[in-house]
């Protein structure tokens, strides 16, 4: 997918640099794009928004849940990445629980509304 | 901010040291591992377990409107079923094939529909199982429709939950199946019944590994040492998860699972912390409050009412889990497919989210747990090789691995059963 850039609301423009990888539709592909990413990266982005977490939380805050103009979608996105990036900063120190296999037999058919995605 | 951390330190929580073993009247040699690896055991288990236990096979809400129908595949019974609400809002189930070649009639996962055509020769069945149309009937031989409807399954309900039972005409009722488990359960209250996380897993381990696994904690501390154990072990309290109680119910069992009072996000943990909004303590919160409470005082539920209570394991036999916690109920189904391959269901009922902050806890409950799973689905595939090894001919279990003990005693015993009657006994 191509964003148009910038792709997030004015003030975020920091975060533009971890929309291609971590806006996602589903709650099963922001798991995957976390288990199979490098840990560093994982550690980038976690720092990245964990900094801005509280002002995205507030600008998102501004509207309905499902209802969000394009971009504060995004950034809203990214705040669900959030909890993917931080299974691995804080639980593991690793991107997936250790002597785990990938591709993995586990899978999230259905995941919290919005943005869970179903499959 | 999580409410979790302001709350006060519990007392010292104390172990029950009596033995659930021996309290169910169990004995505690070493048990066989064949039950785990023999392909032999395993069709004696479709036969004489699978084909003749009522299993749960979903809820009510799956059935929200007269009309609504769902399919499911059973694969141990080899079978594509088919339930439906029909108009009298009766819920029934049917062999999902057609009368007139075999062919399977509804393809889809779910709907609402009152008539449902199969879709070789549109031959059209009601969702009461009458067949009501048969284009060109003329050209049939004596076809009498009133006996070519859908073939029925026994179906029954305790609670919400749909149970199905393969034998035509079942030897025991659902309720004597359920025995003392039904009883002692009946009444527990369920929330957030039209909200689910889905989680599924085809792995390649026996049916009874995934089930043993939610079956004791005392793994707990070992192989989810980031996942669960700070929430669910105390290092110096409990440190090896020790159950708060485990028993028998006839065929069934639970235990209760120890919860950390003092469990609160490490300081490093900001993500937890920031989104945990809504928290009625452990690591799994995520109900209201008000829930909880009405939850924990039903007598089955936490049964010592210890303090220190994190969840209840429930094991309906053969393969179906209802948990409940303080942080809402989600229920397991472990569909056995081969001796050593499984299909594993989680459904764990959510709050309807609520807020932008309410949704980011809910993607970080969902997260944790499919990182537990996938801890859990890794493992037994590890023991199933380890099993087929034929390295060792029994397994060790101790005390908190009392359920496994029953598993074993009972499913033993409906095996080698003529009688259902016997095998409950």
């Amino acid at each position: 997918m191509t964003v148009a850039s910038p792709s997030l609301p004015p003030g975020f423009e920091e975060l533009e640099a971890f929309v291609p990888y971590w806006v996602l539709d589903s709650n099963d592909q922001r798991r995957a794009a976390r288990s199979t990413a490098e840990m560093d990266d994982i550690q980038r982005f976690y720092d990245a928004i964990v900094a801005r977490a509280e002002q995205a939380i507030v600008h998102c805050e501004q509207f309905k849940l499902g209802q969000m103009p394009p971009a504060s979608e995004r950034l809203f996105k990214l705040l669900l990445a959030m909890n993917h990036a931080a299974i691995a900063v804080e639980m593991h120190g690793a991107p997936r629980a250790h002597e785990s296999t990938w591709p993995s037999a586990v899978r999230i058919t259905q995941g919290p509304w919005p943005h869970g995605g179903r499959i | 901010m999580s409410a979790v951390i302001e709350k006060p330190a519990a007392r010292k929580h104390v172990i029950d040291e009596r033995s659930f073993t021996h309290a169910a009247g169990l004995a505690t040699g070493p048990v066989s591992v064949e039950p785990y690896r023999s392909p032999a055991f395993f069709e004696l288990e479709r036969e004489r377990v699978f084909k003749r236990a009522w299993l749960c096979i979903g809820r009510i809400e799956q059935l929200p409107q007269i009309n609504s129908y769902f399919t499911k595949d059973i694969e141990i019974w080899k079978a594509s079923v088919l339930v439906t609400r029909d108009k009298h809002d009766r819920i029934r189930a049917f062999h999902n094939v057609c009368s007139h070649r075999g062919n399977l009639v509804v393809n889809q996962t779910c709907g609402v529909a009152e008539r449902l055509v199969c879709r070789y020769h549109n031959w059209q069945y009601r969702n009461d199982g009458e067949l009501i149309g048969v284009p060109d009937q003329k050209h049939f031989f004596d076809l009498d429709k009133k006996t070519c409807g859908l073939t029925p399954i026994s179906c029954d309900i305790w609670e919400g939950f749909i149970f199905l039972n393969h034998q035509s005409k079942p030897e025991v009722s659902l309720a004597e199946f359920l025995g003392p488990f039904g009883t002692r359960y009946a009444g527990v209250p369920y929330f957030n019944l039209d909200e689910t996380i889905v989680i599924q897993a085809d792995f390649k381990a026996n049916w009874k590994l995934i089930a043993d696994a939610f079956a004791e904690p005392y793994h707990v501390p070992s192989l989810h040492p980031a996942t669960l154990a700070p929430g669910f072990a105390h290092p110096e309290e409990n440190r090896y998860a020790r159950p708060l109680s485990a028993m028998a119910h006839g065929i069934h069992r639970h235990f209760s699972a120890y919860g950390n009072p003092d469990y609160v996000p490490a300081p490093t943990s900001k993500v937890e912390a920031l989104v945990y909004v809504q928290d009625t303590g452990g690591v799994l919160g995520g109900d209201a409050s008000d829930n909880a409470a009405a939850l924990t005082a039903h007598p089955a539920i936490n049964p010592t009412k210890d303090p220190c209570w994190s969840a209840d394991v429930t094991w309906i036999f053969p393969n179906f889990n209802i948990d409940y916690s303080t942080g809402g109920f989600w229920t397991h189904e472990f569909w056995p497919v081969a001796h050593d391959r499984t299909h594993w269901t989680l459904k764990i009922y959510i709050p309807k989210t609520m807020s932008i902050r309410h949704r980011l806890q809910l993607e970080h409950y969902a997260c944790r747990w499919a990182e537990v799973v996938l801890e859990d689905v890794t493992n037994c595939e590890r023991i199933q090789r380890g099993l087929e090894s034929g390295a060792k001919d029994t397994m060790i279990l101790q005390d908190a691995e009392m359920l496994i003990r029953h598993s074993l005693h009972v499913l033993d015993k409906w095996v080698k059963a003529d009688r259902v009657a016997d095998a409950l006994r």
